[in-house]
């Protein structure tokens, strides 16, 4: 669609910077695109493998844990799990990733997880929590990568989006409007031209 | 001849320890918990429940039984089922027991897990809450108010002596685990002590002294496996030397066996060890403990009256519904049957 703009030779200069700087900005926006679906494919990658195995510990976490809870009594579940004494804290740094803030989680954790004496509780709880704990680490690995993975995909269907509007809407109706006033110009140009021939040719009749 | 029953060494019987001697007061109670004992879930029930397809089959195999439950039931009918029934047979054992001291022996067991509760709030400056077993010796309230009132001269004596125990545990080095382990201490320790001073105090006594034992095998490979500090772990008075654990500690699994091999133990640490090592897992040496304590249940069949039948009913009823849990749990969680097989076969 043409713009609605003045067909001089002012506009057409400016159009031309701006066709220039589209042109400069869709290859940038192209590099990025690229880059930023490189480091999507990447952390995609790593994320599957990370999920199976905290889908397998969290598996392996419910099913020790409900055979501890099923063969000890509930007084002594209760009392087994009241104070818990493994303390856990995180902080959330940022990082950036062809210029998306990425988090970055940091933890600390302390104390021990198994928090009871051995005489009415099963081992069972023991194998359930180690594995919890197994399984917190790489919660924490995995959420911060499916968070990356998830802020990397926006950006990446926004500069998507960028990209094609510069390609296929912005570039080619600046070219058009350029060949428009080009065409106008030329037009007047030539008018004028054939004006001047018309009024050298009456000055000599 | 009674005292030298009670103080057997390890290498003073093959399988299990005496049961102690008949006593006639119990006639109407033995003849009772004989029938009753009828009505138990055989072995085979409890495997056809393992191997059901879903939680509905293997809770319909239970219809015409005291575990019935209604169609749609969920967990917490499960639950709320279980425990109606773990408190009817609690109330039977009460009524037909002669001897008070036992009953009391044996409601000590929720007057340690209360106070285990409550040490673990008050000495970590948490609310001290309400949600305490009412079927101990000392009421709830009374916990709750002396704790609340800091006033501990209210509680038992043996509660006071291990609340005691266990604050200067968890003061030592702060550690709530420490709460635990004195309390199982004393725990263990008052249950032998009063054992010996009631009826049928043979069978008591090595009941509890195998109860120990057991504690001990499990804590060793608990130890053993996460790698924690032995110290204070184990419990004082069973038939196994101490020094034999200790030892334990420092072997391979696969060494295990051969320490234990002059006990009775030796198939429960065998089995129990060479299944942790492959799988990383305690069922079956919880599964042999259990089997181990059943048989020496099952020799009160020697007895014709006395309290031992009486309080090896007692138990294996407790058995019985923490296996009906287990087995329903499993079953509603979509648990492996090799799992529940490994824990109760």
């Amino acid at each position: 669609m043409l713009a609605n703009v003045n067909a001089t030779r002012m506009e057409l200069l400016r159009l031309r910077k701006r066709v220039a700087l589209a042109s400069r900005g869709h290859r940038l926006l192209s590099e990025k695109r690229d880059e930023i679906s490189r480091q999507l494919i990447k952390i995609a990658r790593d994320i599957q493998p990370l999920r199976q195995k905290v889908e397998t510990e969290l598996s392996q976490t419910f099913r020790r844990f409900m055979l501890a809870r099923a063969s000890m009594e509930p007084e002594h579940t209760t009392a087994a799990l009241a104070v818990p004494t493994k303390k856990f804290s995180m902080a959330m740094q940022f990082a950036s990733v062809m210029n998306v803030k990425v988090p970055h989680l940091l933890k600390e954790i302390e104390g021990e997880i198994i928090c009871y004496g051995y005489a009415t509780t099963s081992g069972e709880m023991d194998v359930a929590l180690l594995s919890l704990e197994r399984a917190f680490d790489l919660l924490i690995e995995l959420a911060e990568k499916e968070k990356q993975a998830r802020l990397l995909a926006v950006e990446l269907q926004m500069t998507r989006r960028r990209v094609n509007v510069l390609e296929h809407v912005v570039i080619p109706e600046i070219q058009e409007t350029t060949r428009y006033i080009h065409d106008k110009l030329s037009e007047a140009e030539r008018d004028n031209t054939s004006r001047l021939m018309k009024i050298t040719d009456i000055i000599r009749k | 001849m009674q005292l030298d029953k009670m103080d057997l060494g390890i290498h003073d019987f093959f399988t299990y320890p005496p049961v102690g001697e008949d006593d006639y007061a119990y006639m109407f109670q033995t003849a009772q918990v004989r029938s009753m004992e009828t009505q138990m879930l055989t072995r085979t029930a409890l495997l056809d429940m393992a191997n059901a397809s879903d939680f509905t089959s293997a809770a319909g195999s239970l219809s015409g039984t005291e575990y019935t439950l209604p169609s749609g039931a969920g967990a917490a009918e499960l639950e709320t089922m279980l425990r109606q029934r773990r408190s009817a047979v609690r109330r039977l054992f009460e009524d037909l027991m002669l001897d008070e001291r036992i009953v009391e022996i044996f409601r000590n067991r929720n007057d340690y897990a209360n106070l285990r509760l409550v040490l673990r709030r008050v000495l970590t400056d948490k609310p001290v809450g309400a949600d305490y077993s009412a079927e101990g010796n000392a009421p709830p309230e009374l916990l709750a108010q002396a704790f609340e009132e800091q006033n501990y001269a209210i509680l038992p004596e043996h509660v006071q002596a291990a609340i005691d125990q266990a604050t200067l545990a968890y003061y030592q080095n702060k550690s709530v685990r420490q709460i635990d382990f004195a309390i199982d201490r004393a725990e263990a320790a008052y249950g032998l002590e009063r054992a010996r001073t009631v009826d049928g105090n043979v069978f008591l006594v090595n009941l509890f002294r195998i109860q120990v034992d057991l504690t001990n095998l499990r804590t060793m490979l608990r130890v053993k496996s996460l790698g924690a500090d032995p110290r204070d772990a184990l419990l004082e008075g069973g038939f196994v030397e101490m020094d034999r654990l200790r030892q334990g500690f420092d072997l391979p699994y696969e060494a295990l066996g051969a320490l234990f091999f002059a006990t009775p133990y030796h198939h429960i640490v065998e089995s129990g060890a060479g299944y942790l090592a492959a799988n990383g897992s305690f069922l079956v040496v919880e599964q042999q403990c259990d089997d181990y304590l059943l048989g020496y249940l099952r020799q009160t069949m020697q007895i014709a009256s006395g309290p031992q039948p009486v309080i090896a009913f007692f138990l294996a009823k407790e058995h019985e519904i923490r296996t009906v849990r287990l087995i329903l749990t499993a079953k509603k969680n979509q648990l492996d049957t090799k799992l529940i097989l490994d824990r109760i076969a």
